[in-house]
């Protein structure tokens, strides 16, 4: 009954209720999405991280990590291998052999981790597949000869493999994406001509073009003239494992891209067989054991159980590996919390105004229904319940269409490109891709209702103070 | 005058009214000033501490020398050249560097690791090295002697988490170790005796005498007075290797250098590197180093080093430091946005409101001869006074804060600080002193309030005097 009143009450001023209501609904609308597109760049991260780089749960020789000793391989790996699969909730498994070395080419060279991989289990528990450049080549399929790397673009940066240069090709290719012709013309003077890195093709695209031009089709024209060469060979040299100096030239069979600048200028990858030859680790032996689990809230878990297993060695699952990430992850439910609580109290000021206005215009109501016997409590509760509908009507309003927004974004996602350097630097993406837990609507929606009924006190206990006689006099 | 008057009467004939709409106003400026001036104040410091422990203001390079920072991009660093720079009015002292790799190893320890040749004495002048050594140092002898002490419990527990670290302040350290200002007396003279490192500073008289960092002594497991081995490439492919002492340990606010920096003499890098009088950077100590005046600096410079040379400011050398800021610096902003969005339509809600009640009002005094125009001005007056009533009280409630978090800056310890390192930052938290960020939150408020008056003067304009006085 009083709920019903409250909510015709709502209505009477429309004007008035919808602008309080669509405050709130903007207000939310605002902090559920950018919370979404934080909450992406972390959740992507964490994905990148499970997907491309660690899995779940590595097991190394408790030496290893510290040392990077090629000789501290795990013992016994076909025993900890079973053991760690014996645990339920363990998808797959599979060793890597990592060796730190020198990748160079005739003009540079870099510090890389060589991993030794067995590409048919890899395939099963890694994404890295996917993440090979069109074009350059493949994740080792049948075709791909002895002596094969994989390598991250970064590293073929760095390496002056990737260049950048205006071939023929790529002019015409420009030519049949719409670019106006006066904007190639401009270009003439570099055709042909080699970039050996990023900064320096944009400065002279930046020289050539003016600026409006540079900023609308810098990026189409970086990616024609992104050129490599098939094919191309860099060195690796390492240690074995009688501590002589060993290495050979290794064919690029594909470059892969992922969003970390870390990951992709140190990590190789090459079949563990090719490397066992060269350094004489025996087949079976591996130095580094990595599980993937059938969910990723198991990690602790099994981190637990796989530790027990297997007390000599060192087992690490992502979180402790990346302690910084999970942190974020496990912070990311308190930020949103923070962030959404200081945009309803906001929210709150406007709520409490409205309020305060209707419950001052209908003194001469709220005494009379005083004087008719409406006792307090009922009185308190209309004006708390027309403040709840307020609020919950604008928020349902907001995360509604939040969602919708989310949807619809997340198909293309939102691209920020100009800082993909620096994020990428720090691992993370600059191509967003909205998400948010169910989980968060939920919360937001106790916190919207908390707020209409915090903000309800003041303009409810003012009506409480009203002498209805006095009330019902006042014009 | 009359007008402001009758504004200021106004506004405080509903009391109550005003003073929501100017709390909701003051909320959201308190929040944006305090929120942003951490936010600033943290890059200030980020900025800050690469640009002392490392970069310098201003740099002489090879123009290719920040893509391709190898040694073949040096260049010689004449005498003539050095003192023509020296010469401008800006300009305190040039010092001349030589930087390269190299793999650095100890016992069956290796890592990579950037060498620093540089001129003992000037180095010191420019970035307080003397500062930067390490004083204290928390070993396992040192933490199990200290056990035995009395020390408050919370203290005990937070030497285990600081277990090896290294300081080159005692402030720092009675900070992660939760040392209060009264306690320091009975502590410190402990520490000192337990703690206590002794360390040398770089000298031409002992060349092979060398500084690492102190995260890089702790992975290579070295101490003063142990044999470091480097090796490396020199110039023009020359191969690079030799045998060093290390003469003192360093503390370097950046994480991230402070894992991998040897400085050396700079002659004995020139040696070690077969670079006789070369240079791949002079760093130049400059007296005003506003952004404006670095700027201009370097256009006077640029315009008598001839290329391939060229001065760089540090916005030039730390530009991928600059770009994840700036993405960062963004996100606030859009929280700040969003904050303001939602009081703009608080801040209308209640003029809306306004304009409603006062109908009766309005039309009454225009049908007893009050021009529009005046009563659109008083009315411009009163939402002037309500928003600035907002901002500057915004403004006064958050001086304290920012102040305080100037003096003394927010410091994380613990957990926390662990994962502001891990991600190559100080874990410190100052705040920015008032700037033209003020200047922008009040025009943000003002922008909104004017919003609001264009909406009611429109409406004042269309008064219909006959239907609003029977309202």
């Amino acid at each position: 009954m009083i709920i019903q009143v409250a909510w015709k009450n709502v209505w009477r001023n429309k004007t008035r209720s919808l602008i309080v209501i669509s405050s709130v609904a903007v207000g939310v609308f605002a902090g559920v999405f950018a919370m979404a597109a934080i909450n992406s760049s972390v959740v992507q991260r964490i994905d990148a991280a499970i997907n491309e780089e660690l899995s779940h749960i590595q097991v190394n020789n408790k030496e290893f990590r510290s040392s990077s000793d090629i000789s501290d391989l795990i013992a016994d790996f076909s025993s900890a291998d079973s053991l760690v699969r014996s645990i339920p909730g363990v998808d797959a498994t599979t060793g890597r052999i990592i060796i730190r070395g020198i990748a160079s080419t005739s003009t540079k060279s870099a510090g890389v981790e060589i991993n030794g991989i067995d590409v048919g289990k890899e395939t099963e528990m890694f994404d890295l597949e996917k993440k090979v450049i069109a074009g350059t080549g493949t994740y080792f399929d049948a075709d791909t000869k002895f002596n094969s790397v994989l390598i991250g673009e970064k590293l073929a940066k760095d390496l002056n493999i990737i260049r950048y240069i205006l071939t023929t090709d790529a002019v015409a290719r420009l030519d049949s994406m719409k670019i106006p012709s006066d904007v190639l013309a401009k270009l003439e003077p570099v055709y042909g001509e080699r970039f050996t890195s990023d900064k320096k093709f944009n400065r002279e695209l930046e020289k050539l073009l003016s600026p409006e031009e540079y900023k609308r089709y810098a990026i189409l024209i970086k990616e024609a003239a992104w050129s490599y060469r098939e094919g191309s060979k860099i060195i690796l040299t390492f240690l074995d494992m009688d501590n002589n100096q060993t290495g050979a030239g290794f064919r690029v069979c594909g470059i892969f891209r992922t969003n970390n600048d870390m990951f992709e200028g140190l990590s190789v990858f090459v079949p563990a067989g090719e490397l066992r030859t060269l350094t004489g680790i025996k087949e079976g032996s591996w130095h580094r054991l990595i599980a993937r689990l059938d969910n990723t809230d198991l990690s602790d878990k099994i981190t637990l159980q796989a530790r027990e297993a297997l007390p000599g060695y060192e087992v690490l699952n992502w979180k402790e590996i990346f302690p910084d990430l999970a942190m974020i992850a496990d912070f990311m439910g308190q930020i949103y919390g923070v962030f959404m609580v200081i945009i309803l109290a906001a929210l709150a000021f406007g709520i409490v105004n409205t309020m305060l206005m209707a419950v001052l215009e209908r003194t001469k109501e709220l005494g009379m229904l005083a004087a008719i016997g409406m006792n307090r409590r009922k009185i308190f509760g209309m004006i708390m319940f027309e403040s709840i509908f307020l609020s919950i009507i604008g928020g349902f309003a907001g995360m509604g269409i939040a969602e919708a927004v989310i949807e619809a974004t997340q198909k293309n996602g939102i691209n920020l490109m100009k800082y993909s350097e620096g994020m990428e630097a720090f691992g993370y993406s600059a191509h967003l891709f909205p998400t948010i837990d169910t989980g968060f609507f939920v919360t937001t929606t106790i916190l919207i209702v908390m707020t209409g009924i915090l903000a309800s006190i003041y303009p409810a206990r003012k009506a409480l103070k009203l002498n209805p006689v006095e009330a019902i006099r006042t014009e | 005058m009359k007008d402001f008057q009758l504004a200021w009467r106004n506004i405080w004939r509903n009391k109550r009214r005003t003073l929501i709409t100017a709390a909701s106003i003051f909320f959201a400026v308190f929040f944006a000033l305090v929120m942003r001036s951490f936010q600033l104040g943290t890059y200030d410091s980020l900025y800050k501490n690469v640009i002392e422990s490392y970069s310098g203001y201003l740099q002489v390079q090879h123009q290719d020398y920040s893509e391709e920072p190898i040694l073949d991009n040096s260049f010689e660093a004449d005498q003539e050249m050095l003192s023509k720079i020296e010469s401008d009015t800006n300009v305190i002292d040039v010092v001349p560097r030589l930087e390269s790799y190299a793999l650095a190893a100890a016992g069956s320890r290796t890592q990579g690791v950037m060498v620093l040749g540089v001129d003992p004495e000037k180095e010191e002048r420019l970035s307080d090295m003397n500062e930067r050594l390490v004083k204290y140092k928390l070993t396992d002898e040192a933490i199990n002697a200290l056990r035995s002490e009395e020390l408050p419990a919370r203290t005990k527990k937070l030497l285990d988490l600081f277990r090896n670290e290294a300081y080159s302040s005692t402030g720092r350290m009675m900070l992660d170790l939760g040392i209060s200002a009264e306690d320091s007396a009975v502590i410190l003279p402990l520490l000192r005796k337990e703690a206590s490192f002794t360390n040398n500073y770089l000298s031409e008289s002992f060349p092979q005498g060398l500084l690492v960092g102190s995260g890089l002594s702790e992975f290579l497991k070295i101490n003063v007075g142990d044999t470091l081995v480097l090796m490396g490439q020199g110039y023009h492919g020359a191969s690079a290797a030799g045998n060093f002492i290390v003469a003192g340990i360093i503390k370097l606010p950046s994480p991230d250098i402070d894992k991998r920096i040897v400085y050396m003499p700079l002659e004995t890098a020139r040696d070690l590197f077969a670079a006789r009088g070369l240079a791949t950077t002079v760093v130049l100590s400059i007296k005003n180093f506003s952004d404006k005046s670095v700027i201009s600096t370097a256009r006077r410079l640029n315009s008598f080093v001839e290329p391939p040379l060229a001065v760089k400011t540090w916005k030039e050398l730390n530009s991928l430091l600059l770009n994840q800021m700036e993405a960062d610096s963004r996100s606030g902003m859009i929280m700040i946005g969003i904050l303001y969005l939602v009081i703009a339509f608080g801040v209308f809600g209640t003029v809306l409101m306004m304009m409603a009640e006062r109908r009766c009002e309005f039309g009454m005094l225009v049908s007893v001869g009050m021009q529009k125009r005046k009563l659109a001005k008083v009315v411009t007056i009163e939402m002037f006074m309500m928003g600035l009533l907002g901002v500057i009280s915004g403004i006064i409630a958050s001086l304290p804060p920012v102040i305080y978090g100037h003096v003394r800056p927010l410091r994380f310890t613990g957990e926390f600080a662990r994962m502001y390192e891990d991600y190559g930052m100080e874990p410190v938290m100052p705040t920015q002193l008032p700037d033209t960020y003020y200047l922008w939150q009040t025009l943000v408020v003002l922008i909104i309030i004017s919003i609001a008056i264009i909406f009611s003067v429109r409406k004042i304009f269309r008064i219909n005097v006959i239907d609003s006085l029977k309202a």
